[in-house]
């Protein structure tokens, strides 16, 4: 009954959020559509992170490093295979990315807490000095920038180039991605991973190898987190060493913290805000990042459960204003 | 008696040490336990009970000595291993999912013996002999009307039965129960020993037990652990009449 119900909803809000984000680009300028593109792109990030810290309880000051692998992959084979497609880019950059996810998660698997936090933050520094230094590939601080190869269906031909098309690309590709990241916290292995977190102790005994639940999801997240990261080089044509930094893992930390921890839509309202924020401050003055920090104490200080939580018990409240209204009526 | 004696062991425990930084918690220890046994480990506080199902069950590791599920050898081997084995454990203090709800405690095992574990597609009620063997389990403790109860809402006396229902829910074969009527009232703890004599007919039982009446009612075989190693094992009535036993345990508890 519980699992058709949710089901039922996931399917609802899934047509709901698909139908607005179709409709949505077609009375706004290119600039703003190239913003939606960012946000989906983002969105996909920060839920791919709550799935490791909402869902799971582990804190990673690491994230970055697999936004970072597969942005960097996704740019360094474009720029060495000729010929290469655009989704044959994806592919090799999500295969990499779990790859990493696969060799770092084994090592991390048998970590919690502090200790998995501190590693995370080891790793993604490694990772980081690796892109900076191994110039020959990476491009050092210059980046790398693509030529961002066109999509032949055959019967269509897309000209990614397009803000507009490219955005559709995007919505349909990690659109779904995110909604299968919906279903998955419903699923056995979602669900495993809430167990785990509820009570790790009773799961062992009742038949789960934590280690690898852990690990199967530290994988799964990786994965996620390089598809956005390869989206993100393939919207700018371009890739910096800003996608695999330290700056990175803390913007995708406060994301996730604006929008709330504890719902799977949280994160993707803290990518919006937290994007569009970013557009708006930075247009009115250039101290836009002290701006956005005084934003986000405030928020940690006093929404500690996010906008998602706000909403919650903004909706909470309104439930129990019209419950109580209507037990006075019955008393009446 | 005989057909009792023919039958086979199930569980040898084998000399088994323990030692926790310099202090000896168990001297070697050593009994069997046959199929379909009900047997019962007694012993004055601190003598080493719990620690001995710690390890019997995976949680620690023994210092030295062996532990034979079935002629194999399986001391050390993590608890996820054993439980698939069919070695399942009930905790003194209550230790369930206290965020979810009875139903989905339960379930947990349960999926996780048909094989659904981290499986991405599926959901955890998408076979429906998962959902039934939940919902039979649940009737069997006594919890059938209690499945969308969160389980931190549960009585005390529930959440007992509840954590009897989770140790159930992989099917074991050997079960492992640590004074599953600890804090509870006379009446509470006769209707709790009548479950479990109906729920583990068919398997072997390892139960701790303080209560003597729940003892001698209970068990079929009897062994006594004091200082870290088996004074004594037997039938009850043997038990009963051991000036040892008396004299180590009896006489303490009386005292």
């Amino acid at each position: 009954m519980i699992n058709q119900r949710s089901f039922a909803q996931f399917l609802g809000w899934g047509i709901f959020v698909l139908i607005v984000g179709v409709v949505l680009p077609l009375g706004v300028r290119q600039y703003q559509v190239a913003l939606l593109t960012e946000i989906i792109i983002f969105a996909l990030f920060a839920v791919s992170y709550n799935l490791l810290l909402g869902y799971a309880g582990l804190l990673s000051f690491g994230h970055a490093m697999f936004f970072g692998v597969g942005a960097y992959t996704v740019a360094i084979v474009l720029n060495h295979i000729s010929g290469l497609s655009f989704f044959g880019a994806v592919m090799i950059s999500v295969m990499v990315t779990t790859v990493a996810g696969f060799a770092v998660g084994s090592l991390l698997l048998r970590h919690k807490g502090v200790p998995f936090a501190l590693l995370t933050l080891a790793f993604n520094a490694l990772f980081y000095a690796i892109a900076t230094k191994w110039h020959s590939i990476t491009g050092g601080d210059d980046g790398l920038s693509i030529r961002l190869p066109d999509i032949n269906l055959g019967f269509a031909h897309l000209k990614t180039g397009d803000i507009t098309v490219f955005y559709y690309i995007t919505l349909l590709i990690i659109g779904s991605v995110i909604l299968f990241c919906w279903y998955f916290t419903r699923t056995a292995m979602g669900q495993t991973v809430l167990l785990v977190r509820e009570n790790e102790e009773r799961m062992k005994f009742v038949g789960y190898n934590t280690n690898v639940s852990r690990l199967i999801l530290f994988v799964f997240t990786g994965f996620l987190a390089g598809l956005a990261g390869s989206f993100y080089t393939l919207h700018y044509q371009f890739t910096s060493i800003s996608a695999i930094s330290i700056d990175m893992s803390t913007i995708v930390v406060l994301m996730v913290i604006i929008g709330g921890t504890g719902s799977f839509i949280g994160p993707i309202l803290g990518a919006c805000v937290y994007i569009y924020l970013q557009d708006f401050l930075s247009d009115i003055t250039d101290r836009w990042p002290f701006i956005m920090g005084l934003i986000f104490i405030f928020m940690i200080l006093y929404v500690p459960r996010g906008l998602s939580g706000l909403i919650d018990s903004f909706g909470e409240r309104l439930r129990g204003r019209w419950h109580l209204r209507s037990s006075v009526e019955m008393e009446e | 008696m005989k057909a009792m004696q023919e039958r086979k062991d199930i569980l040898q425990v084998r000399d088994i040490h323990k030692d926790f930084s310099g202090l000896k918690v168990l001297t070697g220890v050593d009994f069997e336990v046959k199929e379909n046994e009900k047997h019962a480990i007694i012993g004055p506080n601190g003598a080493g009970k719990t620690t001995l199902f710690n390890i019997i069950s995976g949680k620690y590791k023994p210092s030295s000595g062996s532990i034979i599920f079935k002629g194999e050898d399986i001391s050390g081997r993590s608890p996820h291993a054993l439980t698939r084995m069919k070695i399942c454990r009930s905790f003194q203090m209550t230790n369930v999912f206290k965020e979810l709800n009875v139903f989905e405690n339960v379930r947990a095992g349960v999926r996780c013996d048909h094989g659904l574990r981290y499986n991405f597609l599926k959901r955890p009620g998408s076979i429906p002999e998962v959902n039934e063997k939940t919902e039979e389990i649940l009737a069997l403790v006594g919890l059938a009307d209690a499945g969308e109860t969160p389980a931190r809402e549960l009585s005390y006396g529930q959440q007992r039965a509840l954590e009897i229902a989770v140790t159930l829910s992989t099917e074991p074969e050997l079960i492992l129960l640590d004074e599953p009527t600890a804090g509870m009232t006379r009446e509470e703890t006769i209707e709790a020993i009548k479950m479990i004599d109906k729920v583990t007919a068919n398997r072997t039982l390892v139960i701790i037990e303080h209560d003597m009446d729940v003892v001698f009612s209970l068990a079929d075989t009897i062994s006594v652990l004091h200082n870290g190693s088996i004074l004594v094992s037997g039938r009850p009535e043997e038990i009963r009449e051991d000036q040892r036993v008396k004299d180590a345990y009896l006489g303490e508890e009386a005292g």
